[in-house]
């Protein structure tokens, strides 16, 4: 099995991302119609706002092993549900700051505005993010156990 | 009863099939629990692979359905119809994308596999904790509440009236029309503004179905698109006031534009130095026949200031150039040879006609002079005008009247209006519209539609086609006898966990939230919600929850997904 392989080559990233239904993902989309070859280490969760995101799924995914978290909605002020994404922008910045705060690295989380014609955006952006999170090594938290 | 999930991967012809190993998908997620069916097919969105889907959904007496395909965008409702169709919940459904965000993204097959089975995991962990969901239907309202009686709510009352459908107009003042009714002739054919409103107002007055409320003015509205109350208060004679309510579907606010007064005026001589007048003062002098006309004085020289207060709103009025342009003809054939002076920043000229008539003036004798800044003074004889050309030179006039052509601003009430109405305002004060591009005749709200220059100054042309666009999205979606579906996935409040501390108002941005003071609770308006969820991460109680967007099936998607 794949799983297997990745062990014995090493480590690779777990990434978890949140797409907001209108422009996130529908660029995510976008970028699948182009053919944009991307690394296959994060796993969408699809949500109709980004705003929908409680910052505690972050934490939670965090506890639970992945080893980054990016966020991911429309501009400002192109948000479908008129200002939802500016919600998401002040509980990302002071769910960075709570990370901060307790000692974790606040460069696993990542907040990005990739609208529906941005494919190529989606794509250089999941690289980025990736090449990030690789050069972090794992999530500290991911070899912890918690009772 | 014991779930029964199906799980379904699409080999989508070659593009799926050839690039995830549809096999291993299946041998992972077999033994899950609860899932007692894992099958593939060709191509699942075909009649025969909707046929497959049904004949395994009945075989098999699934409960739950779990579709590995393409994007929900895609074929989202062409699944949920299936579920439909074979009698389970279409909630009750996820569909997975391993098209577009695996197959055509993942150049390693073995990698899209991997992703494909977690993809296809945490979409069968998630189903299992999906709730049936019903949709419901509401009655609508097909009469619309019409604000402002200038021709932008003429206009749309007119095209809305009907034996089916009854308009209230709500008019400020004593009477309809609006600015344009004290218009003379308007720019570019010069035929009479106040005829052209007048005559509307004649139609309006004259049809049976327009309901005029004069000096009214709407104090509350309450409810969303289809059923909104709406309270009128009407001043009376004596003094008193006069509160009706009225139910409606839809609104339209034209609430229109005032002129800028003040400091900006005041700075160049307008109510100091006789002679200083507005745009709008010479339009009414022109009008009443005090100015051209006969019998009238007409000026032998006149300079036109162009942009004032411009500098303090902060964006171009659009149609004070134009309006310069025509009161200079109309003073250049009340006074032939009369010397007119056009001291403009920039020139706003736009559209198909205007750059003709500004030439035809032009061509009648206006000199249009660029300036970077004026100043006016009074003197015997006359009123000095001085301002400069820019690269340090400068001119000297002597006119006998200055004219003004101020800004357009909101009018007074515009913020309480914003406020009730639950619609934005733009930075200038202005109402501001749902899209600039796309939808710039709606309201951020559903069912209120902003006509004319309640969303920023407008020419009588572009507020008519606005009231006319307003009117389209009204008779297109508020049809008498229909019903309306509001958005299923929704979020409500669970009354004992909330600690009525209201956050969640702050939030909602379509004001779907109220708060119950008696129980200390808030409710939230199932039919005005969209869905968004932003309430529920707001939440500090976690008393909110997502209808098919829950903490539980979110939480299972996120933990199967980064297992």
């Amino acid at each position: 099995m794949a799983d297997k392989k990745k062990k014995e080559a090493g480590y690779e990233p777990k990434i978890l991302s949140f797409c907001c239904n209108w422009c996130s993902y529908a660029g995510a989309d976008l970028a699948g119609v182009s053919r944009l070859q991307m690394p296959a280490n994060f796993r969408t969760i699809r949500v109709m706002c980004s705003s929908r995101v409680n910052p505690v799924y972050v934490f939670t995914a965090l506890e639970r092993g992945a080893d980054g978290v990016i966020v991911t909605g429309c501009h400002p002020g192109d948000c479908h549900y008129a200002r939802g994404n500016y919600f998401t922008r002040r509980r990302q910045a002071l769910l960075e700051k709570v990370l901060e705060e307790i000692g974790f690295d606040r460069e696993r989380v990542m907040l990005r505005w990739i609208s529906a014609s941005e494919g190529p955006e989606f794509a250089s952006t999941m690289e980025e993010f990736d090449a990030t999170i690789r050069s972090k090594g794992k999530n500290p938290l991911s070899e912890e156990v918690f009772l | 009863m014991a779930r029964r999930i199906g799980f379904f991967i699409c080999e989508c012809g070659p593009n799926i099939g050839e690039n995830v190993d549809i096999d291993a998908v299946l041998n992972a997620v077999e033994d899950m629990d609860d899932v007692v069916l894992a099958a593939r097919f060709g191509l699942m969105c075909s009649g025969p692979g909707k046929d497959f889907l049904k004949a395994n959904i009945k075989t098999e007496k699934l409960t739950h359905l779990v579709v590995a395909a393409c994007s929900p965008k895609q074929h989202e409702l062409t699944f949920m119809e299936v579920c439909e169709d074979s009698g389970i919940n279409p909630f009750l459904f996820q569909l997975t994308n391993i098209r577009e965000q695996v197959a055509w993204v993942t150049k390693d097959k073995e990698e899209a596999t991997e992703k494909t089975i977690r993809l296809a995991k945490a979409a069968i962990r998630r189903v299992r904790y999906h709730d049936p969901l019903s949709k419901t239907a509401l009655a609508v309202n097909a009469d619309v509440l019409v604000i402002g009686g200038g021709v932008a709510g003429m206009a749309a009352a007119l095209r809305l009236a009907s034996p089916e459908r009854r308009v209230h107009l709500v008019e400020r003042s004593s009477s309809l029309g609006g600015r344009v009714v004290a218009q003379g002739p308007i720019y570019p054919t010069m035929a009479s503004g106040g005829e052209m409103a007048t005559a509307m107002v004649d139609l309006v007055e004259g049809n049976d179905w327009i309901v005029v409320h004069r000096y009214s003015e709407v104090s509350v509205v309450v409810g969303f698109f289809g059923n909104f109350e709406v309270v009128v208060t009407g001043e009376l004679e004596d003094g008193g006031t006069l509160e009706t309510k009225v139910n409606v579907g839809a609104g339209v606010v034209a609430t229109g534009a005032e002129v800028l007064e003040g400091k900006p005026l005041e700075d160049l001589g307008h109510g100091s130095i006789d002679g200083v007048v507005s745009s709008a003062e010479l339009e009414a002098m022109l009008a009443d026949g005090s100015i051209g006309g006969k019998g009238g004085k007409a000026p032998k020289s006149v300079a036109f200031v162009q942009c004032v207060g411009r500098d303090e709103v902060g964006y171009c009025s659009e149609i004070c150039c134009m309006n310069s342009a025509k009161q200079a003809r109309l003073l250049l054939e009340a006074a032939k040879g009369a010397k007119v002076h056009i001291l403009y920043r920039d020139l706003c000229v736009p559209g198909r006609d205007q750059q003709a008539f500004l030439e035809g003036a032009v061509k009648a004798g206006a000199n249009l002079v660029r300036t970077t800044s004026v100043e006016v003074g009074g003197s015997k004889g006359g009123i000095t005008v001085s301002h400069s050309l820019g690269d340090g030179k400068a001119e000297k006039l002597m006119v006998d009247m200055v004219v003004l052509s101020p800004a357009m601003v909101p009018p007074t009430g515009t913020e309480g209006m914003a406020e009730m109405l639950n619609v934005e305002l733009d930075p200038s004060g202005f109402l501001l519209e749902a899209h600039a591009k796309l939808e710039p005749m709606a309201a951020g709200i559903d069912g209120i539609y902003l006509a004319g220059s309640a969303s920023g100054p407008r020419s009588v042309s572009d507020s008519i086609v606005q009231a006319e666009a307003c009117a389209g999205r009204v008779l297109s979606s508020l049809i008498p006898g229909r019903t309306i579906e509001p958005e299923i996935r929704v979020s409500h409040i669970l009354e004992t966990l909330c600690t009525g501390c209201q956050t969640c108002l702050e939030v909602c941005c379509y004001g779907a939230i109220v708060y119950d003071p008696m129980k200390n609770v808030s409710h939230i308006n199932a039919a005005i919600c969209r869905g968004c969820g932003n309430c529920v991460a707001a939440c500090p109680s976690n008393a909110i929850s997502l209808y098919h967007f829950t903490y539980k099936q979110l939480y299972q998607e996120i933990v199967e997904a980064i297992r």
